[in-house]
């Protein structure tokens, strides 16, 4: 099992610690609540904006010596801004955690936010929208949150945000996004790898000690209810195939029916060879190469996706078989087998996943950051394992209608929906 | 043969069967052959029908797939320890005994048109294939590895199944098993599992050596389905059992790092330096392959809103220059050689990528093993890096590629 140690620092900072023998290098997970669910009110694209700017230099060193310092690592490092959290992610060396550790406290706690680096990150953010314009997944993403979700919360675009906020944010606003969001209450650093775990602490504690911050604000988000079917097509010209999003808004993961909702995603269609979506729509039809859905593991309803890539042609074939498979799992026609493969699946990953520091340090991370319990990894299993038929169903039943949904579609010349 | 390493850290074993078929065994008319058999040896044999296989090991929670390129097809299962037997099982069944139905390779062939649709989505990939195939006269590394569209639909169930008998042989074949128990172990058990499998007569296809270049070769791709420019620019090079493959590998990691994207990794470079810092581009990469036969060292740079393909390329060829006419300083070369030996290093921590980096290590002839790799990288030095450099970026060898995104 994984054996994760864990200290709490006198500003709120959580640290677990695993160390796994037999390796050359560290995994570091470094997640602060600032993802978009904490992104001020109508200014989604801040958060990715602030993070990016993040990595542009700090009071010491410019971005120039900023690169020199981390490249001389030779450590890998990238700051991402997710549904809930931004998160830091890194391997180092065993040798190196010490300074790579102090380099990513040097970069959250004081960058230098220079207005420089505001408009540089800045550019690459509108060349990414344009880039988005004509990527057919981003596009029917981009749409299937629009149909979902209302204007102002917080999910109803993609982490890189609205374009004229993006236009429009300002070096203050950014600056003001770092010192109410990035802070130690709420953060959770794992390590795991070659290390050991009382030296991790130390070194914890002697890079981030020292951090501190406003205590962090508690948002409150209104539930997000479905009306009725909306769909939208996107014609993206000169494109080959069509890719699908067919989603509702999911569940916080702290709500007691995730393990449940978990298992039923499996059934459904989390995977394409395991899952009866999967199994139908590519195996047996032929009619994608890919088909797979996910749920956000966030404090509100994240985004519940089953997402396609098809030929045009085959667009509404595709859905339809879909809402067959799951209209049987809300049925209960649940081949008992079909229950155990997805229960045995979720088991067995968990046991594959610590192959890879990376991994087990994720596994931790989203226990220590969800509040799951030292003891999850270990209930886990069995968790999963009591996920009986019934549950599945009544999760299938509440939380995946079939008539109140999102479906977008992006692609080129998409026939009409017959 | 079969390899093996002991890897403790976690009760997993990571089993790749490498098989020595791929783009390069085939001639027009078939291109994309290989890949299509990939998609079939997953359709079932007599003693594990269609179906059983992904259902077995997604009960594992077994990570598992395939993958196929110019030099090489291959098929991995990471497992849980207690089920490196039924991995075993699976992979010596399939290398003789799939079944390859008429039935089920007209349902795949739509899947794989559909593959190929998702990547035609993407103009990086289009530039890249269009590059590909014009700067190889003759090589079959020209014809890439998915195959046209066209191909793919006139694939016939009779030429498939030919080309498995004749590939899919233990003689034609390597293993490698990463895992938790003793290597020894691990091998004798795979030794077990292929004993029974019989081997094949094997003709060496006749492969036509890459006549050297004799002048720069220039193409544009333009589509409405692309927002950004791209430049491409690829050199013929040397193959991976070269000597100089490890300075190459340096070379890539002097002018683009390790990172790519978002990642903030790799930004002391020569060319996010040159070229994303100075706003010229948004994303760059430069790349050398470990292939059998001699392929192309590629640069790739997506243009920023309102900058000329031409002040890119330029840009480009600035900084390929500077490399090749001056020293990296020590203070660079001690960057770029802690980024060459990380990339050996991080993968290696996971069973899986371990497993892989070794097999690629061996189906490229790069290097026997892992460590006499990182020993490779390890022992590269800045000359080598600048002969490297002088060597490959020539004018006369180059193929230059622009995607034009066009109004929709």
């Amino acid at each position: 099992m994984i054996d994760a140690s864990r200290r709490t620092q006198r500003n709120g900072l959580r640290v677990a610690a695993v160390p796994i023998a037999g390796l050359r290098s560290v995994s570091v997970l470094l997640a602060m609540e600032a993802g978009q669910f904490f992104e001020p009110s109508g200014r989604p694209g801040v958060a990715r904006l602030t993070a990016q700017g993040m990595l542009r230099g700090t009071a010491r060193r410019d971005a120039r010596a900023w690169a020199d310092a981390l490249d001389g690592l030779g450590a890998s490092a990238r700051l991402d801004v997710g549904a809930h959290a931004a998160v830091f992610s890194g391997q180092c060396l065993a040798d190196d955690l010490a300074a790579f550790i102090d380099l990513i406290a040097e970069t959250v706690v004081t960058p230098a936010l220079a207005p420089e680096a505001l408009e540089f990150v800045r550019s690459h953010a509108l060349a990414d929208f344009e880039e988005a314009k004509k990527d057919t997944r981003s596009v029917a993403d981009k749409a299937w949150r629009e149909l979902t979700y209302p204007a102002g919360h917080p999910f109803r675009t993609r982490s890189i945000g609205d374009e004229e906020v993006v236009r429009t944010a300002t070096i203050d606003e950014i600056r003001a996004h770092h010192r109410n969001g990035i802070h130690p209450a709420g953060s959770v650093l794992v390590l795991a790898g070659a290390l050991d775990a009382d030296r991790a602490f130390e070194v914890a504690e002697r890079a981030f000690g020292g951090w501190s911050g406003v205590d962090r604000l508690n948002r409150l988000i209104g539930p997000v209810v479905l009306d009725g079917a909306r769909r939208r097509a996107v014609v993206v010209p000169d494109k080959t195939q069509a890719d699908i999003v067919l989603g509702w808004p999911g569940l916080p993961r702290t709500d007691p029916r995730f393990t449940a909702a978990q298992v039923t995603n499996m059934v459904f269609a989390a995977d394409t060879f395991a899952s009866r979506a999967g199994q139908v729509v590519r195996d047996e039809l032929g009619l994608a190469y890919y088909v797979f859905s996910t749920i956000s593991g966030t404090a509100a309803q994240g985004p519940w996706m089953v997402r396609m890539g098809v030929n045009p042609e085959n667009v509404e074939r595709a859905i339809a078989v879909t809402f067959t498979e799951l209209k049987k799992i809300r049925d209960g026609a649940i081949a008992d087998d079909d229950l155990a493969l997805a229960r045995d699946k979720l088991v067995g990953e968990l046991e594959v996943g610590r192959e890879s520091p990376t991994g087990v340090a994720g596994m931790v991370l989203e226990a220590e950051l969800f509040h799951l319990g030292d003891d999850h990894l270990y209930r886990y299993p069995r968790e999963l394992r009591a996920v009986t038929k019934d549950a599945v169903v009544r999760i299938a039943r509440e939380l995946l209608p079939i008539d109140r949904y999102a479906l977008a579609i992006a692609g080129p010349d998409i026939p009409p929906a017959r | 043969m079969i390899h093996a390493l002991e890897a403790r850290h976690a009760p997993v074993v990571s089993l790749w069967v490498w098989y020595h078929v791929g783009g390069r065994n085939e001639v027009p008319g078939t291109t994309g052959m290989s890949h299509f058999l990939e998609h079939m040896l997953f359709k079932g044999t007599p003693a594990h029908p269609k179906g059983d296989l992904d259902r077995l090991l997604a009960r594992y929670g077994a990570q598992w797939n395939a993958f196929t390129n110019e030099d090489v097809t291959c098929y991995f299962e990471t497992v849980p320890r207690d089920r490196y037997d039924v991995a075993l099982g699976l992979e010596a069944d399939r290398m003789r005994n799939a079944l390859i139905s008429s039935e089920e390779v007209e349902a795949e062939r739509t899947v794989i048109v559909s593959e190929r649709e998702g990547y035609e989505n993407d103009p990086s990939f289009l530039l890249g294939e269009s590059l590909q195939a014009v700067a190889f006269d003759r090589h079959p590394y020209g014809q890439g590895v998915i195959g046209s569209k066209f191909e793919i639909k006139l694939m016939t169930r009779d030429g498939l199944y030919a080309h498995y008998r004749k590939h899919y042989a233990p003689n034609n074949a390597y293993v490698v098993v990463v895992g938790d128990d003793r290597a020894e172990a691990l091998v004798d058990k795979a030794a077990a599992a292929f004993a029974a499998v019989r081997p094949e007569e094997l003709i060496a296809p006749p492969l036509a050596p890459e006549p050297p270049q004799m002048g720069e070769k220039r193409l544009v791709v333009r589509r409405a389905g692309g927002a950004l420019p791209i430049v491409q620019i690829g050199f013929h090079t040397a193959a991976a059992s070269d000597p100089r493959a490890a300075a190459l590998q340096a070379l890539a990691v002097a002018l683009a790092g390790g990172g790519g994207g978002d990642a903030a990794s790799g930004r002391s470079s020569r060319l996010y330096r040159g070229l994303v810092e100075k706003e010229l581009a948004t994303e760059v990469d430069a790349s050398f392959g470990l292939t059998k036969d001699p392929f192309l060292f590629t640069l790739e740079a997506t243009v920023r809103p309102g900058v000329t393909h031409r002040a890119v390329e330029e840009a480009l060829l600035a900084e390929l220059q500077r490399l090749a006419d001056e020293p990296i300083d020590e203070v660079e070369f001690a960057r770029v050689r802690r980024g060459l030996l990380a990339s050996v290093a991080f993968p290696s921590d996971t069973i899986t990528w371990r497993a892989f980096r070794l097999g690629s290590l061996l189906s490229s002839g790069a290097a026997p093993s892992i460590g006499a790799w990182y020993d490779a990288l390890a022992r590269v030095t800045p000359d080598d890096v600048r002969g490297a450099a002088r060597d490959t970026f020539v004018e006369r060898a180059r193929t230059v590629g622009h995607f034009i995104p066009e109004a929709s």
